[in-house]
């Protein structure tokens, strides 16, 4: 293992700053982009932490109106332009390569390009905050004519849609990059399907990306034009309706890119530590395609309270998601059952994604239902679905990838015993911020406001969830330590210290420059290194003489 | 316009009864498949965990039972949808079809709500106004004419179970019911900078004392 890392260090010392933040190595691409959303991520995190603050009493005068408007904006925009989308689409640059056995991203430099749009596109959208008006706040979903520029006038504004549409450009160049990848560069024998389901689960979100994110483009750019005053695209109903409608044929599928790699990954952590590879691969593919189909085809059911959208079509399609997400759950229990499990801090939080992630999965099938939703729209129902499905389910699955690949990222181990603490105090942070958010909204406060009636036990329940949002924030204070205690002092890794099943682990941890120097191990299944690992098993059984 | 028909509160469709029957139906399904799941997957990995990985069972595949997991699934949905749509068909449809006790024109602006009772020609506002109640007859169908001076806002009673937009440029019909009682109403859309001002009170009064306030209150007589 340190002969063969010596090289890479040296490599990897040669051009320094420059050369990482120039590289056109998928595997450093993917390093910057995950690097910086993650510091998106704490940015976003910051700000929940006031939003919290604000909102631990009915009325705290913590921030003006104006100042909370801007903050519940960059919070939800922060996370899921600059955080949960990019960090998807990091896992899939990083890893999509490596698991079908390419020796490198096909247009590496559109996808270095893409980064940097990224890049600025976060830059341009946070600097809101440096103008005299201040910062984007109509919201994630800026719906017009909130929006337009007689109700919502400044630059800031203007520099918040600016920094969307690059956003969503540079995330759009980078999928094109993952999915022409996909389709050109499999390793002899890597048919489409025997690519391991991590791959699967982030081919299909950059797939969604690249049919979706035009749609916001679009959205934003007309957005803009109209801002200029120089357009009266969005005008009166049909003008607030067309934006929705545009809006959310993006802003649905979204919802799944920022799904489906985490759910990838959490997969791969369940079979590797279950020893047992992915149940029912077939059927989750099937299932997984039908869920980015009708991922395209269920967007209004954000606009059941419009008037201006067919609300059956979209509550057929919205609940028949039940169908696929009942599979996946199918197919982890496969999975679990009959395997030999070791509980380590990957698999820890794998499970917990999927259990916690449920939460957000049964109460989606609920306001899929009209008139369930025609209470629940715009209330803290909603916050509450959404953030078990996001931060409870996502952000957990994004954990249980970190702590299932971190060491092929550095060759170094993060410290299980922290992770294990991690997950607790993340586990009781998450359900104490946002269990009670379900309560509240039956109970009738609505989201996005800075102060609220003073009933009782309102008051009670807003507490509760600003000290479980400080546990949270603590539980992401351990993760860092670990990762700055495991880089520091280093536990060597290894090339698999888990027993993998797919080809990234077939190469050295860190991978070199062309990912792989041995010949790749043939490709037979989805789990070709658990393929090896049992027919040597089978030799060893028949060389004792035992029944194989 | 003051009576009910005979037979127009047995038929009275109330939002809030069909949100409850939904719940009462969805969230016991939701809770049961949460606690199976919870129970399976803590079940397998107790069974499960500390065995040697040569141990490891190799099966990965049965589709026949998928499959059948699958079709259940899909029955799920249809029950689930038949019972979505039922309801939605009153609330939406058959509501909006019974004749109104009475006819409030709502104009949400920020940040205030205006109610006009066309009927009795005067109007009450509430929000960063004032907080004049909005007051109905309780126990009949009351019909909401939405509309926005501005930005789009949701008129949302809580207690009814129900909210919806209220869009500039179009005016919305909604016919709700009420019982008798005090409630919290809300704007749902976010608006702006006084967005959480945005509130109002709900008095629905017997019919008798609704005419009664009615009349104290109009400078119009009744038609």
């Amino acid at each position: 293992m340190s002969v063969a890392t010596a090289p890479r260090a040296r490599l990897a010392r040669r051009g320094g700053w420059p050369e990482a933040l120039t590289s056109t190595d998928h595997k450093q691409i993917g390093l910057n982009l995950g690097a910086c959303s993650l510091f998106f991520f704490l940015l976003g995190g910051v700000f929940a932490l006031i939003l919290r603050t604000q909102l631990a009493q009915s009325n705290m005068q913590v921030l003006s109106d104006n100042s909370y408007n801007e903050i519940f904006t960059m919070h939800g925009s922060t996370m899921i332009y600059l955080f949960v989308t990019p960090m998807a689409v990091a896992m899939a640059t990083y890893l999509v390569p490596l698991q079908i056995g390419a020796v490198r991203l096909s247009a590496p430099r559109l996808s270095l390009a893409g980064f940097w749009t990224w890049l600025a596109g976060g830059l341009v959208m946070e600097s809101s905050w440096l103008t005299a008006d201040g910062a984007g706040r109509t919201g994630w979903s800026s719906y017009v004519p909130m929006s337009n520029s007689t109700n919502t006038p400044g630059v800031g504004q203007d520099l918040w849609v600016i920094g969307v549409i690059l956003v969503a450009l540079g995330l759009t160049a980078m999928s094109i990059c993952v999915t022409v990848t996909v389709a050109r560069r499999r390793a002899p024998g890597m048919a489409l399907l025997r690519m391991p389901v991590f791959t699967w689960t982030a081919l299909l979100s950059v797939l969604m990306i690249v049919a979706a994110f035009p749609m916001l483009i679009l959205a934003m750019t007309l957005l803009f034009i109209d801002r200029t005053g120089a357009g009266h695209i969005y005008t009166g109903f049909a003008g607030a309706i067309d934006y929705q409608d545009l809006f959310w044929f993006f802003g649905h599928p979204v919802v799944y890119v920022m799904f489906f790699p985490y759910l990838g990954g959490a997969a791969e952590a369940v079979a590797v530590n279950a020893h047992k590879r992915w149940f029912g691969y077939t059927a989750f593919v099937v299932s997984i395609m039908m869920f980015s189909a009708l991922s395209m085809a269920v967007w209004s059911h954000h606009m059941y309270t419009t008037g201006g959208v067919t609300n059956q079509y979209f509550a057929f399609t919205s609940t028949l998601l039940l169908v696929p997400a009942g599979i996946e759950y199918f197919d982890m229990i496969g999975t679990l059952i009959g395997g030999a499990i070791v509980l380590r801090a990957s698999m820890l939080f794998a499970l917990t994604f999927f259990l916690q992630f449920l939460v957000g999965g049964l109460s989606g099938v609920f306001v899929a239902s009209p008139v369930l939703d025609y209470h629940a729209y715009g209330t803290y129902i909603v916050v509450a679905h959404f953030h078990y499905t996001l931060f409870a389910g996502s952000i957990f699955g994004f954990f249980a990838a970190a702590y299932h690949w971190f060491p092929k990222l550095t060759g170094a181990l993060l410290r299980e015993g922290l992770g294990k603490l991690q997950l607790a105090v993340m586990v009781i942070g998450t359900n104490l911020t946002f269990f009670p958010m379900f309560f509240l909204g039956n109970d009738g406060m609505p989201r996005r406001v800075s102060r609220y009636p003073t009933h009782p036990e309102w008051g009670t329940l807003n507490l509760l969830e600003t000290i479980g949002a400080g546990i949270i924030a603590l539980g992401v204070l351990i993760f860092l330590i670990n990762v700055i205690v495991s880089l520091r002092r280093r536990i060597v890794a290894g090339d698999d210290p888990w027993l993998g099943h797919t080809l990234e682990w077939a190469t050295t941890s860190p991978p070199p420059p062309l990912n792989f120097e041995a010949p790749l191990p043939p490709v037979r299944s989805y789990a070709p290194l658990l393929d090896l690992r049992e027919q040597q098993l089978d030799r060893e059984r028949r060389l004792e003489g035992a029944p194989a | 316009m003051l009576s009910p028909p005979p037979g127009a509160l047995s038929s009275l469709i109330s939002t809030r009864h069909e949100y409850d029957h939904l719940f009462g139906i969805y969230v016991p399904i939701a809770i049961g498949v949460f606690l199976t799941i919870l129970l399976v997957v803590v079940g397998a990995v107790v069974i499960f965990h500390r065995r040697p990985p040569e141990r490891a069972a190799r099966w990965h595949e049965n589709n026949p039972v998928e499959g059948t997991y699958a079709l259940v699934l899909a029955c799920v949905a249809a029950f689930l949808l038949y019972l979505t749509f039922s309801a939605e068909h009153k609330v939406d449809t058959v509501a909006n079809q019974q004749h109104p006790s009475v006819v409030v024109f709502v104009t949400a602006a920020k940040w205030e709500w205006t109610f006009r009772y066309p009927g009795y020609g005067f109007s009450v506002r509430s929000g960063t106004v004032g907080r004049q109640p909005l007051v109905v007859p309780a126990g009949e169908p009351v019909r909401f004419m939405l509309t926005s001076d501005d930005v789009i806002h949701a008129l949302w009673i809580p207690a009814v179970r129900y909210k919806h937009d209220a869009i500039p440029g179009s005016t919305q019909i909604v016919t709700l019911s009420f019982s008798t009682g005090v409630f919290d109403g809300h704007c749902a859309e976010f608006c702006g900078l006084r967005h959480s001002d945005m509130v109002f009170t709900v008095h629905a009064v017997r019919p008798a004392s609704f005419a009664a306030w009615a009349r104290s209150k109009g400078t119009a007589a009744v038609p």
